[in-house]
């Protein structure tokens, strides 16, 4: 079966060979994308059977200069694998049509095809390596080829900030990840991650220095707060399908590092999985907060993004506690919940990304406070980013409301087996998870009501079937996905219990019982709702043939002047709960109050910028920026000093090699 | 696991709940009426509403779309769906799993997504100032359900609503305190997602400080019908969690059990009628804070519940 995702690597290749070859852009797209697009068929074949039939593998291939590297695919490799291919499949058919739109605007996309199957290439071979040199420059491929898929409209100045911010996030969390690995080759004296697995007893200064800057390593590419500025800086500046890869599975690779810090500290201290706690919650609380704030969609999106890593890192952080403790059922639990969410995630949030990058095609503006009635005009978008929309604030009968439960019952379980403070710890987690989950309907209801619903604020085409054909079957097939895991979760739990049973060491057996069953059980009481809905909306249209329907104008208190641009605002819809949030959103209102009798035109605006952002690392860049300053005089472009630095570097090194 | 119960019984009283939740807000309206000195309306008053509006014909606006025709049916079987999951009295409930009162709360979850975004479908101002305040008073008001619930399935040490109810021990010290302050909290919950005073009037008829009923403004004939089938199945919901957890049947025989929680829904329907006769709506700003004193209470509730055990 390796065989096929050998294939698929080889596939993809050639596909990244292609623009060398073939000029013609429009061409190149599809050629580029087909080629991936059976690629990743061919590596879903091999994840899903290996899953399935819990077929693991193994191996170390020679490679010059580094020696023999482990390649492997375990359980939680290969539930990452698949999916990173899965969504990638999505994201590639998706990007036939949408980067079709560039090619008719002349911009140029021979880079960026090249640079986005690099990062679909990179993101599978980053799971699946197992040696800690070549994860670092693989992880590095994953974060270039990224930025580069991101500014494929370099000339606009937002794109080329929000591209930036992504740079420096990314080589921020790289820099903790060469401590972190380096600092494990010291200890262990191997790069293999299953010698470091095995290494056992760390001293407490050791350990201390490991998780912390792996986690703060993978914390920043997963988008944590406080390191998750870039997630909304750079997924507005990405086009559709580049965003929805980004928020899919790029951040999902810190996840899968996080998960891969399980199998290194097996008896890991409690404190860590507490302080995961509290990052996570704090992710999710304020991600949604600072999401509801925004007026664009896709800043918006991203938002949720951070919020959702907080409510994977919540299951995460069970987990962990769960280990410590010696409880496998509750370790199963908190990591079903997490890892199942982690692939839930990342399907409602690359069709909510495509939808907005429909959405984007047909008004050429992403401002929500611009949008309107666009279920009429694009019908189909309008449906799958509601079951998107719905499936992301973890509500039945959909996929979100599957993973979410398990984490609710993670922490009522964990509760239940720790004593002390534990329970209520864990209770204010679970208050906090419907805090996050309230705040998500007010968000979301927002988002869709004021961009689908009501009627147009622009004065656009009303025509309908102005929307990308292209996208329809991944639109379709991601929203099935959704409506599929959440009526039947079993099939899905079935491909994260090879990961699962890796890290709590229950076998997957007995994970059936366990694990599965109860969740199978909710298929037939979502069945009776989805019967009764049925029957009602059949009696309810059997009736209204009877007495009639009628079409009439929206009530408006007797006004009969009512203009769409009257309708309520995405801000005034947010405003109050935006009021509660104050101290930690910022928010800057301009406006005059109107004093004359006879008032003249006034404006009013509101702009809201996140605090941490502006707050912390603009400013702390800033400081940086000021102190360099001091140091500007070394560089006086004068060769003769450099000549003397190097000179002096030079006699530095002799006289530390001579005194040791 | 997920069990449906194989007891006729349950599903036969469920069907009755079904029946009989416009009963309850017939009560309720009559009490009120009496404490204001007149002599109100039969207590049947809503039964005839429901098939006056039934047989009305239905007016959609023109700007709507699928929403608005899809979000009555939803809302209704949303909220049935829940009555399914709750223990009435010394029935079982029809549907029981662990964790079945996240279920709960979700589901109704679900019912006001789709009736804010029904209230967003029709375009106007009025409608959406009410779906706002709709979803702010629910994210405070969520967070309360699961404090209450979370707490009391970690103190009974089970997860579902069922055996919560029944596993409440009511001869221990401590334990009859707790159970009645938080159901307490329920109540609380039960005034703001039920549209009523002091967070709501659902008599008021200005259109700018309503809430519930101002989602519904643009609904008429078998939707609104649905829709104030619904309310009222909202209602009698909240009334049957407090009354199922204020009963220690191990104690009574089913007679009295029987007794007893209807008992308690009619006290807790004149309660409704009092706090609304005696009570002016609360300023919109107030109740958030309205909702925080009963999270407050749980809190305390909770920590004074581990902290003397």
């Amino acid at each position: 079966m390796i065989g096929f995702f050998i294939l698929g690597l080889i596939i993809h290749a050639v596909a990244m060979a292609l623009p060398a070859v073939q000029r013609h852009d429009r061409v190149l797209n599809r050629a580029v994308n087909l080629l991936n697009t059976l690629a990743l068929v061919f590596g879903l074949i091999f994840s899903v059977n290996s899953l399935l039939t819990s077929q693991l593998w193994d191996a170390r291939w020679p490679l010059p200069f580094v020696g023999r590297i482990h390649l492997a695919c375990d359980g939680i490799t290969l539930f990452f694998l698949f999916t990173f291919q899965l969504l990638s499949l999505a994201g590639s058919v998706y990007a036939i049509g949408y980067l079709e739109h560039y090619v008719e605007r002349g911009v140029r996309i021979r880079w960026h095809l090249m640079s986005f199957t690099l990062l679909i290439l990179s993101l599978q071979l980053v799971v699946v390596v197992q040696h800690a040199l070549v994860f670092l420059i693989v992880w590095e491929l994953m974060a270039v080829s990224a930025y580069f898929s991101i500014v494929l409209e370099k000339n606009r100045p937002k794109v080329r900030r929000g591209g930036f911010w992504y740079l420096v996030a990314t080589h921020a969390s790289a820099l903790f990840l060469y401590v972190f690995f380096i600092v494990l080759h010291d200890r262990t004296g191997s790069w293999d991650f299953a010698d470091i697995a095995s290494q056992a007893g760390w001293d407490s200064g050791t350990l201390a220095l490991l998780l912390v800057s792996g986690f703060l390593g993978f914390a920043i590419k997963a988008g944590f707060m406080p390191f998750h500025s870039w997630l909304p800086n750079a997924h507005p500046a990405a086009p559709a399908h580049i965003s929805g890869l980004l928020s899919a599975i790029n951040i999902k690779a810190g996840i899968y590092g996080i998960t891969r810090m399980f199998m290194f500290f097996p008896t890991g201290p409690e404190i860590f999985g507490w302080a995961l706690l509290a990052a996570a919650l704090i992710s999710a609380i304020c991600g949604v907060w600072y999401a509801l704030v925004q007026h664009e969609i896709k800043r918006l999106l991203a938002y949720h993004s951070v919020e959702n890593v907080g409510i994977i890192g919540l299951g995460l952080a069970v987990a962990w506690l769960g280990r410590c403790l010696g409880a496998p059922g509750l370790v199963a639990l908190g990591l079903a919940g997490a890892l199942l969410h982690t692939l839930n995630h990342a399907i409602f949030k690359a069709l909510l990304f495509f939808g907005a990058g429909n959405v984007y095609l047909h008004t050429h503006t992403g401002d929500i406070e611009k949008l309107g009635g666009l279920a009429k005009t694009l019908p189909l978008t309008g449906i799958s980013f509601l079951i998107g929309a719905v499936s992301i604030c973890g509500l039945p009968p959909f996929n979100g409301f599957i993973s979410e439960f398990l984490i609710y019952k993670s922490f009522f379980q964990g509760g239940n087996l720790m004593g002390g403070l534990v329970p209520l710890v864990f209770l204010v987690s679970a208050v906090g998870l419907a805090f996050v989950g309230g705040l998500a309907v007010a968000c979301f209801t927002k988002l869709y009501g004021i961009v689908f619903l009501g009627e147009n604020r622009l004065k656009l085409s009303e025509r309908p079937g102005h929307e990308a054909v292209s996208s329809f079957p991944v639109l379709l097939g991601l929203a099935t996905l959704c409506i599929w895991i959440g009526f039947a979760p079993g099939g899905v739990l079935r491909l994260v219990a090879p990961a699962i049973s890796q890290i709590s060491g229950i076998p997957t057996a007995r994970m059936g019982g366990e694990l599965i069953a109860p969740l199978d059980g909710l298929t037939p009481v979502f069945a009776l709702l989805l019967a009764m809905t049925l029957l009602t909306l059949g009696i309810k249209v059997w009736t209204q043939k009877r007495v009639g329907v009628r079409l009439r104008e929206t009530w408006g208190c007797g006004y009969q002047s009512v203009t769409a641009r009257m309708q309520y605002s995405a801000s005034s819809f947010a405003e109050e709960l935006i009021k509660l949030g104050q101290p930690m959103l910022g928010l800057k209102l301009r406006w005059k109050p109107i004093a004359q009798v006879l008032p003249e035109p006034r404006v009013f605006k509101s702009h809201s910028y996140d605090q941490i952002e502006e707050g912390l690392w603009v400013r702390l860049n800033r400081t940086i920026g000021h102190a360099l300053m001091l140091l500007r005089w070394i560089q006086s472009g004068n060769i003769r000093h450099y000549v003397l630095y190097i000179f002096a570097a030079l006699i530095v090194y002799l006289i530390i090699a001579f005194v040791w | 696991m997920v069990t449906f119960s194989s007891n006729p019984g349950s599903w036969l009283v469920f069907l009755t709940l079904l029946v009989g939740a416009p009963l309850l807000s017939g009560i309720v309206n009559k009490f009120k009426a009496r404490l204001a000195g007149r002599f109100g309306a039969s207590v049947l008053q809503p039964y005839f509403d429901l098939v006056r509006l039934a047989r009305k014909e239905t007016v959609y606006s023109r700007s709507s779309g699928f929403i608005t025709r899809l979000a009555p049916p939803l809302v209704w079987s949303t909220t049935a769906l829940a009555i399914l999951l709750l223990p009435a009295g010394p029935f079982s409930g029809a549907i029981s799993f662990d964790g079945d009162f996240i279920l709960l709360a979700y589901l109704l979850g679900l019912g006001r997504f789709i009736q804010i975004l029904a209230a967003l479908d029709v375009a106007s101002s009025f409608e959406a100032m009410g779906a706002s305040r709709e979803a702010r008073f629910a994210v405070f008001a969520e967070p309360i359900f699961f404090f209450t619930f979370g707490s009391m399935a970690l103190v009974t040490g089970r997860f579902s609503l069922q055996s919560i109810v029944s596993g409440i021990a009511w001869d221990k010290p401590l334990f009859p305190i707790f159970i009645v302050v938080s159901s307490i909290s329920i109540f609380f919950l039960m005034i703001t997602e039920c549209s009523r005073m002091p967070v709501d009037d659902p008599n008021t008829h200005l259109e700018l400080t309503m809430i519930h009923e101002v989602m519904i403004l643009d609904a008429s004939g078998f939707d609104l019908m649905l829709y104030q089938h619904a309310a009222s199945l909202k209602l009698l919901l909240y009334a049957l969690l407090i009354s199922s957890l204020l009963n220690p049947f191990g104690w009574l025989n089913p007679v009295a059990g029987v007794a007893l929680f209807v008992g308690v829904l009619v006290v807790l329907a004149a309660c409704l009628a009092a706090i609304e006769t005696l009570m002016a709506r609360f300023r919109l700003v107030l109740v958030p804070q309205f909702l925080l004193y009963a999270t407050v209470i749980g809190v305390l509730n909770i920590l004074i519940f581990t902290f003397s055990h």
